[in-house]
């Protein structure tokens, strides 16, 4: 045999080099596994789901109404203890303490996510903007002074004496000055990441300010604002409990967990479970929200996804 | 040499660039004035931080000219232009990056990356043509149009880079400010993207502002090169007469940092350190002057006439070295 029989000349191909073998990357499906991937994370999202549910269905069923107590003129209703037809037990006007810590719930989850909501889209909003308008700064830190130095209580008792209680007016109170507190979070990271190279490249490719915010900034702030999220909406709930408590909240006609935890407080002692139960429920839907949020966060960062 | 019946594609004039830093005034960029002709390849060299970037960056409209203006095409482009002028100068002048990683959207697919320049002027009649242009370009940089669906972040750096060099040529630009292009690659890598870009050239008749920092890169691809100290440019010539006749201290110090490929001279070779404090700067302020037809060099009258008297005795050597 001579060396042409012995050896062949092997073909090359290019291209091949080029080829990537790993599958196919997507973003939102590598957030999804990250997320899921954990076992806690999952219980905690399940319990977390079922308990939004419960308590968006449960008053629905019940009809509860704090202004209607139908048994009030029967003492044998009144005060009683935990039982399998009153889950919870009866309150001092003879309702069933189940349904009216449903109610709150309800009531208090619907003011936070909408609060949350309104900030969140006004503050990222004119955050990015912010950040990107060195013109735009000048203006917007003196709004922020002014804004930020609003004394809260104060505001929500001229609200609350202007529109009177209910969702609208205490809705209006949770954001006439909040939104400036992410607008300004939003700005930081705005100019952060702003001037990076690839924002450059994008400059120099002739792209406008709105696609640069939508396409090349809030993309990498997934993760932050998701961090921001599950702190603000568990704080919103707080915030709503806090001022019912104070008198300031949903109004008499409104159930809300902190009226709930505000008339019951005088049974700390003699009705233990009247107080606590409303204070556990608010704890666990508050932690839940925010391991969830906090997952969420981790997930959407794509250094995890590796 | 024959640099007068060139086309000038861009020159900048007397351009002083200065930042603010913390209420102090830094001069980055002192006094830039340099032709670009037609179809060259116009290298810039020098250390880290001479400003080398900033003009860079100044002929892309990001960073503004305190003094002196840019012309591309005879049209003055530097300062307050109208918005036509502007969409016509970005898609004339594209810029590739030096760090391949941090220049690309890691949020957007590789289409997107590619497509962005075309969307923003909407440059394709229907999106099939958008995903035709988008396959051309990445064939022509050597990718596959399978890559379309995938994220910066699964590319090696040389891939990458190609991808940004993709993205601008899809503008069909004509000149290209190349930002250290080859610095953040691995050197088994870079011949492959100079060699594309050279390819470009050919094809397109492309104009490259090549930045670089050390001459050994630049050697081969670069026709003219502009030297570059402390914002200063300090001599300008032909690639061939810089590396045969280097005047400025500051020239023949980054010409000793070029390795050699020959050991034994390696060895003996004596680095030159330039050291502004020890020269000699008496005399009238210096001023960039031509020497011999193409070769400039910032140098007062006195000085002129020591670099005079070196140039002739370089020049017999050579002749002598010729026969
Ligand atoms: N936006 C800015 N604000 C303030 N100073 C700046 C800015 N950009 C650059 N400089 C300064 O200007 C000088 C020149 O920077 P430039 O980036 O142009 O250098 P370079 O030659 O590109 O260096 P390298 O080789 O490291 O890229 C440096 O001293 C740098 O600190
Ligand atoms: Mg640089």
């Amino acid at each position: 045999m001579n060396e042409n029989e012995l050896f062949e000349f092997a073909d090359f191909d290019e291209t091949k080099s080029e080829h990537i073998a790993a599958p196919r990357y997507s973003y939102w499906g590598s957030v999804w596994k990250t997320f899921f991937r954990d076992r806690f994370t999952v219980f905690v999202s399940i319990l977390l789901l079922f308990l939004i549910c419960f308590a968006m269905i449960q008053p629905m069923i019940s009809g509860y109404d704090p202004l209607v107590a139908p048994n009030v003129n029967n003492p044998s209703m009144r005060l009683q203890a935990p039982s399998a037809q009153y889950i919870f037990g009866t309150d001092n006007v003879g309702n069933s303490v189940f349904d009216a810590v449903w109610a709150g719930t309800r009531n208090s989850i619907i003011v936070s996510f909408v609060c949350t909501f309104i900030n969140m889209v006004i503050g990222i909003a004119v955050g990015a903007v912010w950040g990107f308008s060195k013109r735009l700064d000048r203006i917007m830190i003196e709004v922020y002074n002014v804004l930020s130095n609003i004394p809260y209580l104060l505001l929500a008792m001229i609200l609350q004496y202007i529109l009177g209680a209910g969702f609208k007016p205490l809705i209006i109170t949770m954001c006439c000055t909040d939104w400036i507190f992410v607008a300004y979070f939003i700005r930081t990271q705005v100019m952060i990441i702003r001037d990076r190279e690839y924002n450059l490249a994008s400059k120099c490719l002739g792209t406008s300010t709105g696609t640069m915010i939508t396409k090349n900034i809030l993309p990498y702030l997934i993760s932050v604002i998701m961090t921001y999220i599950s702190r603000t909406i568990p704080s919103y709930i707080s915030a709503e409990v806090f001022l019912s408590y104070m008198g300031l909240g949903l109004g008499a006609k409104n159930a809300s967990l902190g009226k709930l935890i505000s008339q019951y407080t005088s049974y700390m002692n003699s009705y233990p479970h009247m107080f606590w139960i409303p204070v556990f429920i608010l704890a666990l839907i508050s932690i839940s929200l925010y391991i969830v949020g906090q997952k969420l966060s981790d997930a959407a960062d794509p250094r995890t996804h590796m | 040499m024959s640099n007068t019946n060139k086309e000038v594609l861009l020159s900048v004039k007397h351009v002083d660039i200065a930042f603010n830093n913390e209420g102090k005034k830094f001069r980055a960029v002192k006094d830039a004035n340099f032709d670009i002709y037609k179809g060259e390849t116009f290298a810039l060299v020098g250390e880290s931080g001479s400003g080398k970037t900033t003009i860079g960056r100044a002929i892309l409209r990001i960073n503004e000219c305190d003094k002196g203006e840019i012309v591309f095409k005879g049209k003055r482009i530097s300062g307050k232009i109208s918005k036509e002028e502007d969409t016509n100068v970005i898609r004339s002048i594209q810029m590739i990056f030096q760090d391949p990683a941090a220049s690309l959207n890691e949020r957007a697919t590789i289409e997107y990356c590619i497509s962005e320049g075309l969307y923003n002027f909407h440059l394709y009649k229907d999106e099939a043509d958008r995903i035709t242009k988008v396959d051309q370009a990445l064939t022509s940089v050597g990718l596959l149009p399978e890559h379309k669906s995938r994220y910066p972040h699964e590319f090696s750096g040389g891939q990458r880079q190609r991808v940004g060099i993709a993205r601008a040529m899809i503008m069909e630009p004509e000149l290209i400010v190349a930002d250290e292009p080859i610095s953040a690659l691995d050197v088994s890598i870079r011949a492959q993207v100079l060699n594309l870009m050279n390819k470009f050239k050919e094809e397109k008749g492309l104009t490259y502002l090549f930045i670089a920092h050390d001459l050994s890169v630049v050697r081969f691809i670069a026709d003219r090169i502009a030297v570059i100290h402390h914002g200063r440019i300090v001599e300008i010539a032909e690639s061939e007469e810089l590396f045969r006749y280097p005047l400025h201290p500051y020239t023949i110090s980054l010409l000793s940092a070029v390795p050699m490929p020959d050991p034994q001279i390696e060895k003996k070779k004596e680095l030159v350190v330039y050291d502004e404090l020890k020269r000699d700067l008496s005399g009238p302020k210096p001023v960039l002057q031509e020497i011999r037809p193409g070769h400039f060099i910032f140098a007062n009258d006195r000085e002129m006439a020591e670099y005079e008297a070196k140039l002739q005795v370089m020049e017999k050597e050579h002749e002598a070295l010729g026969e």
